[in-house]
């Protein structure tokens, strides 16, 4: 039986005035959610909301999955640090899988090396490891940023538009990688597209945001 | 009927009104209370003529003396200008500028983080604020004062009196490079549930370590510097010996010293340029030359175009 990895009950996400009003959805492992709708919507706010980055402005979130490390998110903006090496950022998806009480400071435990490289191998991007990130292409950020994600095997993975800028070979490299670190650990993905062909093709369930409410739609 | 075509926008003249106004109310009112400050304007006269024979009769020529030996203790050095006022003065205060510029980013780097907003809550914030800015609220100056009294005359209350003034203005400068840091790498750490500690040191000090050795090059000319100032009050370095010929009148070598002390500074902001110029965003920026130093940019700009865009080859997918 699947288990549900987060619950939404009556929730209502904005900033000063509600964007989307009564959500009750469930999320559990294997889903493959995107949620489609035009600009300034709310789709950005619904996975913030998730994330624990704002308040919803009423309802309750229920995450079953651990406070350190259980949720990925990949803003639109992919958050990554420009000056470090394609490496060093996908180890910082690694390093929340150690305790927080291992020191900052110190190197990551051997026991993750691997997965950072089999991460960086599936992407395609093995060979940029020692390469700034600031230097390479959108396209390439997008998988040093799913890259990340996967050394860090969450629960949870939220992720913004993180397909744009890929041409269609690399799309499908990195769904095909994404969904299998999904049925691997059992995992869900919650991700924000523009393009509804892709959608369709990609996820087992749409959540559709229209006049300020979220409508699940069947996937055929 | 309703005009349909392109909207006009005209200048308003009330902004630039305004603007003069406020500009001429205030240069008169500076000047009123200039001329109450002053009140004897007669004290004016005759000082041009005071001050040329000043230049001619103590300050020019400067007296070189200072770039040979000191007569005691006897030089050990095959090239005597090492053991010249200049040399072993301008030295140590370069040491002492060091030592505290690299003690005082040691400390301020921690102080930074915590003062930082977007990294720290504000019971944390604003405690490391108040450190900061009791740190810098004493210029260097004061502070030497301070450990003079604490340490006796010499280098080592020098040495405090700057990296307490440099964890104050190191760490404000450094707090609010960490601040202007974009949110997107901040908040996909804290929502993976990176601790403060680690999003600090993998996340915010990487991203905004150009700035921080950008400051960290300024402080360190600040410190040279004002190593001369410190120096003045018996803190060691250059400015003891320049405060000495104050005291006995001679001036011509306190001229000599200044003038090294001016060539070094210059030679020190060459340097910090070069090192600014090799961390910036994109590395596309052309090092920086002599004219940019010695002369105003609308001439130097002239001599030193900006160069073409550099295309990396990784940029292409």
């Amino acid at each position: 039986m699947k288990q549900v990895l987060a619950h939404l009950h009556d929730v209502s996400i904005g900033y000063d005035a509600p964007l989307i009003e009564g959500i009750n959805v469930e999320i559990s492992e294997g889903d493959v959610i995107a949620i489609l709708g035009p600009s300034g919507i709310g789709k950005t706010t619904l996975l913030r909301t998730i994330s624990g980055l704002i308040r919803p402005l009423s309802g309750e979130i229920e995450l079953a999955i651990p406070s350190r490390g259980g949720l990925g998110y990949i803003p639109q903006r992919l958050g990554l640090v420009g000056n470090l090496s394609v490496r060093a950022n996908v180890s910082m998806g690694a390093r929340v899988r150690t305790s927080r009480w291992w020191p900052a400071v110190f190197p990551l435990p051997k026991v993750f090396e691997e997965d950072i490289t089999k991460a960086m191998r599936h992407l395609g991007i093995e060979e940029l490891a020692a390469q700034p990130v600031r230097i390479l292409s959108g396209g390439q950020q997008r998988r040093v940023a799913t890259a990340r994600t996967l050394a860090q095997q969450p629960k949870l993975l939220l992720a913004d538009e993180f397909l744009g800028e890929l041409d269609d070979d690399n799309v499908e490299v990195v769904m095909n990688t994404v969904r299998a670190a999904i049925r691997d650990h059992n995992s869900a993905l919650i991700m924000v597209e523009h393009h509804e062909e892709l959608a369709r093709e990609v996820a087992n369930r749409i959540w559709r945001i229209k006049d300020g409410k979220l409508i699940e739609e069947m996937v055929v | 009927m309703e005009n349909q075509g392109w909207k006009t926008h005209r200048g308003d003249g009330r902004l630039s009104r305004k603007l003069v106004g406020v500009v001429t109310v205030t240069s008169l009112l500076a000047l009123f209370i200039f001329n109450d400050m002053v009140g004897d304007w007669g004290r004016l006269s005759g000082g041009w003529d005071n001050l040329v024979i000043f230049f001619n009769e103590s300050l020019w020529p400067p007296d070189w003396s200072v770039l040979e030996a000191q007569s005691y203790p006897v030089c050990d050095q095959e090239v005597e200008f090492f053991c010249s006022v200049a040399w072993l003065g301008m030295v140590e205060t370069i040491k002492i500028a060091f030592v505290a510029t690299a003690l005082g980013f040691v400390f301020a780097l921690p102080l930074s983080v915590l003062a930082a907003n977007n990294l720290s809550p504000l019971w944390m914030a604003i405690p490391a604020r108040i450190v900061l800015a009791a740190m810098r609220s004493l210029p260097s100056i004061i502070w030497a004062v301070l450990f003079m009294i604490i340490f006796d005359v010499g280098t080592l209350a020098g040495i405090f009196a700057m990296t307490f003034y440099t964890v104050g203005y190191l760490g404000k400068l450094q707090f609010e490079s960490i601040e202007g840091l974009k949110n997107a790498p901040l908040e996909a750490a804290k929502a993976m549930g990176m601790t403060r500690a680690e999003t600090a040191w993998h996340i915010a000090l990487p991203e905004s370590a150009n700035q921080l050795l950008s400051h960290l090059m300024f402080m360190f000319e600040y410190n040279v510097r004002h190593g001369t100032v410190i120096g003045l009050v018996g803190a060691g370095g250059i400015g003891l010996y320049i405060n000495t010929y104050l005291k006995l009148t001679q001036y011509d070598k306190v001229v000599a010293l200044l003038l090294v002390i001016f060539i070094v500074v210059v030679l020190i902001d060459f340097l910090s340029m070069v090192i600014r110029s090799t961390v910036t965003e994109e590395g596309d920026v052309r090092r920086p030359s002599w004219s940019t130093i010695f002369l105003p940019a609308s001439i130097s700009s002239k001599y030193h175009t900006t160069p073409m865009i550099k295309h990396s080859p990784n940029e292409d997918e």
